[in-house]
């Protein structure tokens, strides 16, 4: 294998793959890129068994050919390579090195046989649609923060992505970790209904936020009840899904909660953070205390004070107190894209529905804390 | 039944002609002796249960002094020699009948003062071995003696005895052949009869005790008072003298329940519980009750794998226990359990939180013996060796040079002047930090070096579980409430204790039978793996009937915050903040040892010092 590559454009398709493979592997040829020079160009692939991206590039091919390197180790060369050079892979005679070379730096880097590198696309993926890169940024943007860390609920590590049936259809994503939901829906895309529920595991969703930012206008997803894929521009990410069953969250969303509460977004989420400056615990809850027009938010700790804030609200219900995670607030309070945000309240023990006013299409549960 | 050997076609059917017979067989009422045989597997299980017995009953008549003599485990003779009440002729005949006993004057058993009851001991014993019983009260002319030998009664024989009763027991299990097959080495069997008297004895200081077997010395325990005094003078006797120095007194008492006794340091822990000894009104008692009481008291003290040395003493109206559970007596039954427990482990922890503030001297004994045999040991460099370092030196000699530039801080040890007045407490004036991790500080009669992270660990751990007492653990309501199965048994033990979880903020209901509901957790936990939880908790609710593991999860929350709240090792100290930490030490609760269990400080008294220096 002999050719020659844009060392900028060897980085951004290295920095797209690199981040899959695990800093420390068991099994050796998992720290590794495959590389393979071919008629299109360079294509550059890494895997971690559950995840697997894969990545052409334009490429001066002299020899075609194939190997593996180390992925973290060649990332870092040639992040440290003078910009605007010229980088030259060769396979070396012998065929367990690969020569790196660029301007006056030659590197030799050993290799492992691409024939054991693992291969994770194979199979049939019978859903095919496509999405808008935004749309599809949202969908993901939004429910991240809910996906839940904890382990045992294996159903829970990953964002439940759906077809609605109705007038009209509607694709859904779902994410929560069991003291908060996210739900957010986008017009369904052609092709989407019949699509089975699927379960888009953490690490999955985490490279799709990073992904997206260098993809053209659209996504194309092809999934089997096993696998999901998405093709964005030239990277492809395979990934294998959550075999398990999400919870029935339909269940959890309240429906009659009748206080409406309407705060500014910007000056609640200011005075959350503010007020919570004085928890020092972990899981402090903030006290929301209404009354008509009025929102007085308070903390207080014994260790080192207390804290109370005042805002000016649409309310007109009956007063209420109720308490609330000051984090889990934050966290969908920075969802929230316009100005004023819903909150629909029923009683301090129960789910209270969060929205976004002026954007439909997304909307937040959180369970309150006992105060 | 026995197989006839050739076999022969008619085989089969004799075999059912038998078993038609076995299955024919008339109801009849046992013999007495074969009753007698079937109660003593339930009392008399090993040499040491005949012991107890025996020993139980001379505490019963009144002795002032009881002598055990085993010999071959006491498989071979165990005599039992006591100056009590002694037995009448009349009295002896009947003592060794079944249900026979002068412990029961009005046949109350919901009031059992003494320690024996059931009168099933000696008939036991006498139905399966050879026991002999001599005996004189104080004022019959002479004493009389009778023989059972494998149940079978012997008549009541003039003997000669001073006032008192000698019981020989000879051959144990002769007549149970079986159960010899159960017993173990003969060591093995002295020993858990000596502990079996040494519980005894912890109970009862005013009683002499004398214990001798063949394969160790004879052991004397000196009458003592019956006081405080007398009782730890005891313990010291029986449990090690180093006990007493690592030891708090313990004291509580509630609704008519009152409880005295000792508590080993955290420190001064042992990697089995065997060093736990309580006693019920007396009598000596292994109750999971107890046994959880102290478990959840240490909980936070002591790392999971060590236990610790203590010595309870529960006194409470005869009637709040039921110690008629199992014939060997070693269970009982609260009518209160959950008294029994909050008293325990309240006054372990008021006790140890003062006490604990100390570490054990264990540690700076250690170190005394660890360091003396090290005198002389350089004498031996021998010229070839000295000469070969002598040229490699030369090289590091060059080194050197670059070991002295100053570091850009300033790196020294702080050095304080001692404060006089400072000299007086319990953990003295810091006069040093040494490699930025240790304290020295000294006290009027001595040296302590304090882990300055381990020490503030505890002192921020202390802080935080203080608050989670006074503010309650806040809880998060959960979107899904979780389903657990757990089993019948152990979701109703669960569900029972719902307000207690409650207030950990853990708030669960029944859901059927056999799975509980969790609809709001501790807040503190985060995302955590409930179901594991709420299991954990079950089955040790089961064991211990208490909610430790919900407790240690969050207290292992609070430690690994205040780990990361604490001053590190490596952190420079001024002097004043030295003193400060010193002074908060003194009064905080459990400072004596970190939350892993392992000590803040050692001391090291003047006299350790003078030993490691060879002046005493």
């Amino acid at each position: 294998m002999k050719v020659t590559v844009e060392r900028a454009e060897l980085l951004k398709s290295l920095s797209h793959v690199h981040r899959v493979v695990e800093r420390r592997n068991t099994i050796p040829i998992l720290a590794n890129v495959l590389i393979k020079a071919g008629k299109s160009g360079l294509e550059l692939k890494a895997t971690d068994l559950d995840l697997e991206v894969v990545e052409t590039l334009p490429a001066e091919v002299k020899t075609a050919g194939s190997t593996t390197v180390p992925a973290h180790m060649i990332y870092d060369i040639v992040r440290k390579l003078p910009e605007g050079s010229q980088v030259e892979l060769t396979s070396g005679s012998d065929r367990g090195t690969l020569a790196v070379k660029a301007g006056r730096s030659r590197f030799s880097l050993q290799t492992l046989p691409e024939s054991d590198f693992p291969d994770l696309a194979a199979g049939e993926l019978p859903h095919k649609f496509s999405v808008a890169t935004s749309d599809l940024k949202r969908l993901v943007d939004k429910t991240q923060f809910a996906i839940s860390t904890e382990e045992t609920r294996y159903y829970l590590n990953g964002i439940y992505l759906h077809a609605v049936e109705g007038k009209p259809a509607k694709l859904r994503a779902v994410a929560t970790d069991g003291h908060r939901l996210a739900q957010v829906e986008i017009a369904a895309p052609k092709g989407v209904t019949g699509m089975p529920g699927v379960i888009v595991p953490r690490k999955t969703v985490s490279e799709i936020q990073k992904l997206v930012e260098d993809a053209g206008e659209e996504v194309e997803i092809e999934l089997s009840p096993a696998k999901i894929r998405f093709s964005l521009g030239k990277v492809t990410l395979t990934s294998k899904l959550i075999d398990g069953t999400f919870p029935d969250y339909g269940r959890v969303i309240p429906a009659g909660n009748d206080k409406t509460l309407v705060v500014e977004k910007a000056d609640f989420a200011n005075a959350v953070d503010r007020v919570s400056t004085v928890s020092s615990e972990r899981g402090r809850a903030v006290k929301l205390s209404l009354a008509s027009g009025k929102l007085t938010l308070s903390v207080t700790n014994p260790d080192s004070g207390s804290a109370t804030e005042e805002l000016e609200v649409e309310y007109s219900s009956d007063p209420l107190d109720i308490g609330f995670n000051s984090r889990y607030l934050l966290d969908i309070a920075a969802q929230i894209e316009g100005e004023k945000a819903e909150l629909k309240l029923a009683d301090p023990g129960s789910p209270t529905l969060l929205q976004d006013q002026d954007a439909a299409g997304a909307l937040y549960v959180l369970m309150p804390m006992r105060v | 039944m026995i197989f006839p050997a050739p076999f022969n076609p008619f085989f089969l059917l004799e075999f059912c002609a038998r078993l038609a017979q076995v299955f024919h067989m008339p109801v009849r009422q046992l013999s007495e002796a074969v009753i007698n045989r079937i109660a003593a597997g339930e009392v008399v299980e090993r040499p040491a249960s005949v012991v107890k017995e025996l020993v139980e009953n001379a505490l019963d008549a009144g002795a002032r002094r009881i002598e055990v003599v085993l010999s071959g485990g006491g498989q071979r003779l165990i005599r039992v020699t006591d100056d009590g009440a002694g037995m009448t002729p009349q009295d002896l005949q009947l003592a060794v009948d079944r249900h026979a006993t002068s412990k029961l004057p009005d046949d109350d058993l919901n009031s059992v003062s003494t320690l024996g009851f059931r009168g099933e001991a000696l008939p036991s014993i006498g139905a399966v071995a050879k026991l002999s019983i001599i005996t004189r009260t104080k004022d019959a002319a002479n004493a009389s003696e009778i023989v059972v030998d494998g149940g079978r009664k012997g008549a009541v024989r003039p003997a000669a005895l001073g006032a008192g009763t000698r019981i020989e027991v000879r051959d144990l299990f002769y007549a149970t052949p079986a159960r010899l097959k159960f017993m173990k080495s003969e060591r093995a069997e002295t020993a858990t009869a000596v502990e079996a008297v040494k519980r005894l004895a912890l109970a009862r200081p005013d009683v002499t005790f004398v214990i001798a077997a063949e394969d160790r010395p004879p052991i004397t325990y000196a009458a003592q008072s019956d006081s405080a005094e007398g009782r730890l003078a005891r313990m010291a006797d029986v449990l090690g003298a180093d006990l007493k120095e690592n030891a708090i007194a313990v004291e509580g008492e509630r609704e008519g329940v009152k409880l005295s006794g000792i508590a080993g340091l955290p420190t001064f822990s042992r990697a089995n519980s065997l060093s736990q000894y309580f006693f019920v009104n007396g009598r000596p008692v292994r109750d999971k009750v107890l046994l959880g009481a102290v478990r959840g008291a240490y909980a936070d003290l002591l790392h999971g794998d060590r236990h610790p040395v203590v010595a309870l003493f529960v006194t409470l109206d005869p009637r709040e226990v039921d110690v008629n559970v199992h014939p060997a007596k070693t269970e009982v039954r609260f009518r209160d359990s959950g008294l029994i427990r909050a008293l325990i482990v309240r006054s372990l922890q008021d006790a140890l939180g003062t006490g604990a503030r100390r570490a054990s001297t264990t540690g700076a004994t250690r170190l005394v013996s660890f360091a003396r045999p090290h005198r002389g040991a350089r004498g031996h460099v021998s010229w070839r060796g000295s000469a070969a370092s002598l040229r490699s030196g030369f090289a590091e000699a060059a080194q050197e040079a670059f070991a002295h530039f100053e570091p850009s801080a300033d790196a020294r040890p702080s050095f304080a002047l001692a404060a006089p007045d400072l000299l007086d407490k319990p953990l003295g004036a810091a006069r040093a930090q040494v490699h930025e991790t240790y304290i020295v500080a000294q006290t009027r009669d001595g040296l302590v070096i304090v882990d300055q992270h381990a020490a503030h660990e505890r002192l921020v751990y202390e802080k935080l579980k203080a608050a989670m007492e006074r503010d309650g653990v806040a809880r998060q309501i959960l979107l899904v409430p979780a389903v657990v199965e757990l089993g019948p048994d152990n979701a109703a033990a669960l569900v029972e204790r719902a307000a207690d979880l409650a207030k950990m903020g853990l708030v669960i209901e029944a859901f059927g039978s056999g799975a509980v509901l969790v609809r709001e957790q501790p807040a503190l936990l985060g995302d955590t793996d409930i179901e594991a939880l709420i299991r954990d908790l079950a089955e040790h609710m089961a064991e211990w009937d208490a909610a430790l593991p919900l407790e240690r999860r969050l207290l292992a929350v609070a430690s690994s915050m205040s780990c990361h709240g604490s001053v590190r090792a490596g952190r420079r100290l001024k002097p004043d903040e030295m003193n400060a930490l010193l002074r908060e030490m003194e009064t905080t609760d459990y400072a004596g040892q970190c939350n892993h269990g392992r000590p803040t400080y050692i001391e090291l008294k003047l006299s350790d010092i003078e030993k490691l220096f060879g002046r005493r």
